[in-house]
């Protein structure tokens, strides 16, 4: 009884304070993925790998433009590896609640 | 004023927005639509030592008759369409929807199959939507604050039509 509650004692209180002081991701953590536009050569790669096919191309009067959706990404981060231009990276941002599905939607387009 | 005073702040927002909806507490009920099981172990995450939710007023209920928001899972299978609706039904009002993960946002890596409905939205008016697989309990505990928001939002709007 006494080695319990010295052992209770010594853990001390682990409740982490989140929404009062930001909690930032640890190193390695998948979130949401960021398009580099400058670096993007619209190869088509990452939409070939994407299991849940949330990433599109769309071609408009020759303008190109790349578009994610985060909503249905299972944040695998295949797209980051294939990508041979390094245009796509997963940061550590997790915080991607939306009460639209329009605002999880996030793309590039190509200069012309 | 720096980013942490402002998240200090939306903390302390959210404990008084459910005091003064909810009279101190929400309750939800986590409704497993064929989820892989990865979202429900982060719901169970939230109630240890280390997020502890409860400190908040928010508690998680065995009955969706005790329930004021239904926090989905899982990409709505045709098996547990029905009993989704059902759920929905018994649900006192003013109630909230929260889409958790990617599957029950979009379908996610289930997709819309003959198996699966793909998404919560097709089936339910959907309030909040959390993506990730699974989402983080940190992630989790943001959403459920946007959702209360969109609550308050819904309430005023029904006040000035009436």
């Amino acid at each position: 009884m006494l080695e319990i509650i010295k052992k209770t004692l010594r853990t001390g209180c682990q409740t982490i304070k989140y929404p009062q002081v930001p909690d930032i991701a640890p190193e390695g953590f998948r979130g949401k993925p960021e398009f580099a536009a400058e670096k993007c050569t619209y190869c088509g790669n990452c939409i070939k790998v994407c299991p849940p096919g949330v990433i599109w191309l769309c071609e408009q009067k020759g303008e190109k433009r790349l578009s994610l959706s985060c909503c249905g990404c299972i944040f695998c981060g295949r797209c980051e590896e294939v990508c041979t231009a390094g245009a796509i990276k997963l940061t550590l941002e997790y915080e991607l609640c939306a009460k639209k599905k329009e605002d999880l939607l996030s793309s590039i387009r190509s200069k012309s | 004023m720096t980013v942490e005073d402002e998240i200090e702040i939306m903390g302390q927002r959210m404990n008084d927005k459910i005091k003064k909806i909810f009279g101190r507490s929400l309750h939800i009920r986590e409704v497993d639509a064929g989820s892989c099981n990865a979202c429900e172990v982060e719901v169970n995450a939230l109630s240890n030592p280390i997020y502890d939710i409860e400190r908040f007023g928010l508690h998680i209920v065995a009955s969706p008759r005790h329930a004021d928001m239904l926090l989905v899972t899982g990409p709505v299978t045709r098996n547990m369409e029905l009993a989704l609706l059902k759920t929905y039904n018994a649900t006192p009002s003013p109630k909230l929807v929260a889409a958790m993960g990617s599957c029950a946002c979009n379908g996610g890596i289930f997709g819309d199959t003959y198996a699966s409905c793909g998404g919560v939205d097709k089936i339910l008016p959907v309030d909040v939507y959390i993506p990730g697989c699974p989402p983080r309990p940190q992630a989790l505990i943001f959403g459920i604050m946007v959702a209360i928001d969109k609550l308050e939002q819904k309430i005023k709007r029904k006040e000035a039509l009436s």
